[in-house]
């Protein structure tokens, strides 16, 4: 405590703080999805009563989520080096690709739960698909509240006067963006391509 | 160059390297294919597989984490981040580990 108090002196060190709280935050985001996990595993394995989830996955389309939310990361990567060489701009052009990439995970997402939902895979038939839902949908929630965060970092970028300022923000929705790409990976390991074994 | 430096805290999370960045995002773009291939290409008996996929969701897990959330321990705000990470794996650890052994033993208990 004492150390922060010190270095608040500086200035950009309380920067560094907020920061660190906001890293707290998505630490405690990774149990939301921790219990989440393992809500679906103990509702899944050993024994699950009902449809399963296998034959409702398409694997192809899991691919290009997973692809679409990996390059949304890279694009949102250059748009901070274009905000360091500070040229808004080129840094709004690549936001707005990272949103449109982002957009485009939540579609296919959205558009494979309707399609399960109509070939009978409900949320209200079993306890496995209740956890499956749960799971994907609540990672799903959260790259749709990211996009909004990302649409509103677009239009704010260029009203915002400091640059430390801009890499505070820009570096909170990184954090943020980058998190759900990584509960992503154990979301198509553990819940899609486990299922479609 | 060395304004760059002052306007830009470090936050714990590195500085920007371009090359470090590709080489993550090269790195998972190969582990995700190579994940997807071993389930899709139906080559594999089901060991092989879980073999495969495991190993590659971890490996890139510490990729992404390494390159892009770039943890580090070299500055005071870095070791906050890496410690408080730590402590959110061993709260996992517990969680997971913890009650996947209760509910699969609870099942166990009752078929037998």
């Amino acid at each position: 405590m004492h150390n922060i108090l010190v270095h608040d002196e500086h200035g950009h060190d309380s920067d560094g703080a907020d920061v660190f709280g906001f890293w707290l935050y998505i630490m405690t985001d990774c149990v939301l999805f921790g219990t989440l996990f393992v809500a679906f595993l103990s509702l899944t394995y050993p024994l699950m009563a009902g449809p399963s989830l296998k034959d409702y996955i398409d694997l192809s389309q899991v691919l290009a989520e997973t692809f679409f939310l990996l390059t949304s990361n890279l694009t949102f990567f250059i748009a901070i080096l274009y905000l360091n060489k500070n040229k808004i701009f080129s840094a709004q052009l690549w936001l707005a690709i990272t949103f449109l990439l982002g957009v485009g995970f939540v579609y296919l997402e959205i558009h494979e739960f309707v399609h399960m939902a109509h070939e009978g895979f409900r949320w209200n038939v079993s306890g496995h698909i209740s956890a499956f839902f749960t799971l994907v949908g609540t990672h799903g929630l959260h790259v749709s509240f990211g996009l909004l965060w990302i649409l509103t970092m677009i239009i704010q970028l260029p009203f915002i006067k400091t640059s430390q300022i801009r890499t505070r923000r820009m570096t909170y929705l990184g954090l943020f963006w980058n998190f759900l790409d990584i509960v992503w990976i154990f979301l198509f390991t553990i819940v899609y391509l486990t299922g479609a074994i | 160059m060395s304004n760059h430096n002052i306007v830009q805290p470090d936050f714990g999370v590195g500085e920007k390297k371009v090359s470090i960045y590709l080489f993550g995002f090269v790195s998972c773009c190969i582990l995700t294919i190579i994940a997807f291939w071993a389930v899709m290409s139906g080559r594999f008996s089901h060991r092989v597989m879980f073999f495969i996929i495991y190993p590659a969701a971890i490996i890139q897990f510490l990729v992404q984490v390494i390159c892009f959330l770039r943890l580090h321990t070299q500055t005071q705000s870095g070791k906050n981040n890496v410690i408080s990470f730590i402590f959110t794996g061993v709260v996992l650890l517990t969680i997971v580990v913890g009650s996947l052994w209760i509910m699969w033993t609870l099942n166990y208990n009752m078929m037998h």
